[in-house]
């Protein structure tokens, strides 16, 4: 059996009273919704964008895995929201892996959720072809 | 140990009993016992008989001959000395030997080093509650095989292996036994002048005991020796060398003695507890526990869940202190090797939580791991995605 490693307080906060948990509920003008796993981990992701007028009106998501990534999830969550939609291609996890402090050997969930807000992007740009 | 901390990680390691912290400080204040047991001067005769008086507290919990026990390091190193040692001894006779791939890494690892080194080593399966096919054992057995390694208390599931039975196949067809006891020394009974064990691997840090001391038992018979795989000095039979901790074997003796005369009374407060916390937690839908629930050592429950991640169930657990399935700090995030043994897979083996107790744990301290267990699962549940198994 294996000991957790340590959480910032940032983590703890995000686990413990996550905000953007859940299916998006209003109309938008489109709605993108990734679902994205890795069996290995066991992680889980699926995010929903809410996009109005070429911006990121609201995002939620759905998550089945490490508190790093849960925290990670709303702060990407919170850092999207009301940021043009270009924001999604090429997203840089460094400043929230930073505030997060997530250790070297999770850095296959946040790929993850850059696979996730990547899956998102392609849909957009699929739609706009 | 934060004081809101509950802590049920006694399979991990228990916190020393306090008697035991007392003989210790007697060794280590001013004017203790201190010298060198090797010494022939006062005080290093004084250190020698309080070595020898602790190896006696310990062949008693064991009823065992005093003789007939090493110090070491701990059960790890007490694993690589018997497999190793054994395996070293009997090369001539033939080199197969056997073990199985839910043995702690201790016994893993080293098995695995010796199939480097030229060994055969048979890894048996366990069934699905984590038990060894006796009959499938002996089919096992080659005019070769020399050594079997299976452990009493499964480290994980608390699942108790039958080593009588094991030990009598085996010394009918003059196969070394080694078990390692780690999780059941000083708290199952233990009658090695009745039990046909060749080798046992004990650490007193599991019963109560301080962290670093341990000793492998060495049965007196014909055909059943280790060789050396550290040298230096003729200290232990010249099996271990380095100067003894008198200390340590000092808090050792006193934990065993303490277990000797209290190990009816916290097995029975252990069932008290596991039987409590289970029936807390089996109404949460989808878990189950891991391990055959009969045959297992009442200080250990391990439960898995459907649908929640292991790492962050440990989180919600706060501030109860347990041990999880996941491998959190694994670059290759792996879930335990034990649970996939026993036909687990990954999602199940992740959300694994083993809850170990002991002789200081109260029912109060049950009943929070009870509320945080349910509102953990829920928790992560409510945010999780609608298909809970992930392929």
């Amino acid at each position: 059996m294996n000991t957790p490693t340590a959480y910032n307080e940032a983590v703890r906060r995000h686990f413990a009273d996550p905000q953007h948990t859940g299916d998006l509920q209003e109309d938008y003008e489109q709605t993108l919704v990734a679902d994205v796993s890795e069996s290995l981990s066991g992680a889980h992701i699926v995010m929903s964008a809410g996009i109005r007028g070429g911006t990121i009106a609201r995002m939620a998501y759905r998550v089945r895995g490490c508190p790093h990534l849960i925290a990670a999830l709303e702060l990407v969550c919170t850092t999207l929201q009301g940021q043009p939609l270009a924001r999604l291609e090429n997203f840089d996890s460094a400043d929230i892996t930073q505030e997060l402090s997530i250790p070297a050997e999770k850095t296959g969930r946040i790929l993850l959720l850059e696979d996730a807000l990547a899956t998102l992007w392609a849909q957009y740009a699929s739609t706009e072809d | 140990m934060s004081r809101t901390a509950v802590y049920l990680d006694f399979a991990a390691t228990t916190p020393i009993d306090p008697r035991v912290a007392d003989a210790m400080q007697s060794c280590l204040a001013p004017g203790g016992t201190f010298a060198n047991p090797a010494s022939i001067h006062i005080a290093g005769r004084e250190s020698a008989a309080a070595v020898e008086k602790a190896r006696q507290h310990l062949a008693d919990l064991f009823g065992a001959d005093p003789r007939c026990l090493i110090w070491t390091s701990g059960a790890t190193e007490s694993d690589n000395l018997a497999i190793m040692g054994a395996a070293s001894f009997r090369a001539h006779r033939g080199k197969h030997l056997i073990t199985m791939p839910t043995e702690h890494k201790a016994v893993t690892d080293t098995f695995a080093h010796l199939e480097k080194s030229g060994y055969e080593v048979t890894w048996l399966e366990p069934d699905a509650e984590g038990l060894v096919a006796i009959d499938e054992l002996e089919s096992h057995f080659r005019d070769d095989t020399q050594l079997v390694s299976i452990m009493h208390v499964n480290n994980e599931t608390g699942v108790i292996q039958d080593i009588q039975r094991i030990g009598e196949i085996c010394r009918a067809r003059d196969i070394l036994f080694h078990t390692d006891a780690a999780q059941s020394a000083g708290k199952l009974p233990l009658d090695l002048g009745e039990l046909p064990i060749d080798l046992l691997s004990l650490t007193a840090h599991k019963f109560y005991g301080p962290q670093g001391i341990g000793a492998l038992y060495i049965a007196d018979r014909p055909g059943c020796r280790v060789l050396p795989i550290m040298h230096g000095g003729g200290q232990e039979r010249r099996l271990r060398p380095g100067s003894l901790p008198v200390h340590q074997i000092v808090g050792a003796g006193t934990a065993a003695e303490i277990a000797r005369h209290e190990m009816s009374n916290d097995l029975a407060h252990a069932a008290t507890l596991r039987d409590r916390l289970w029936q807390g937690i089996e109404t949460v839908p989808d878990i189950s526990r891991n391990g055959n629930a009969e045959h297992a050592y009442a200080g250990i429950l391990n439960v898995s869940v459907q649908g929640v991640e292991g790492e962050s169930l440990m989180l919600g657990l706060e501030p109860v202190c347990a041990a999880s399935g996941s491998a959190c700090n694994s670059t290759s995030g792996e879930s335990s090797y034990v649970l996939r043994s026993l036909g687990r897979d990954d999602a199940l083996a992740q959300s694994a939580i083993r809850f170990s107790f002991g002789r200081t744990t109260t029912k109060d301290e049950i009943d929070v791991a009870i509320e945080r267990y349910h509102w953990a699962v829920d928790h992560l549940r409510s945010i999780a995605p609608s298909d809970r198994l992930v392929s």
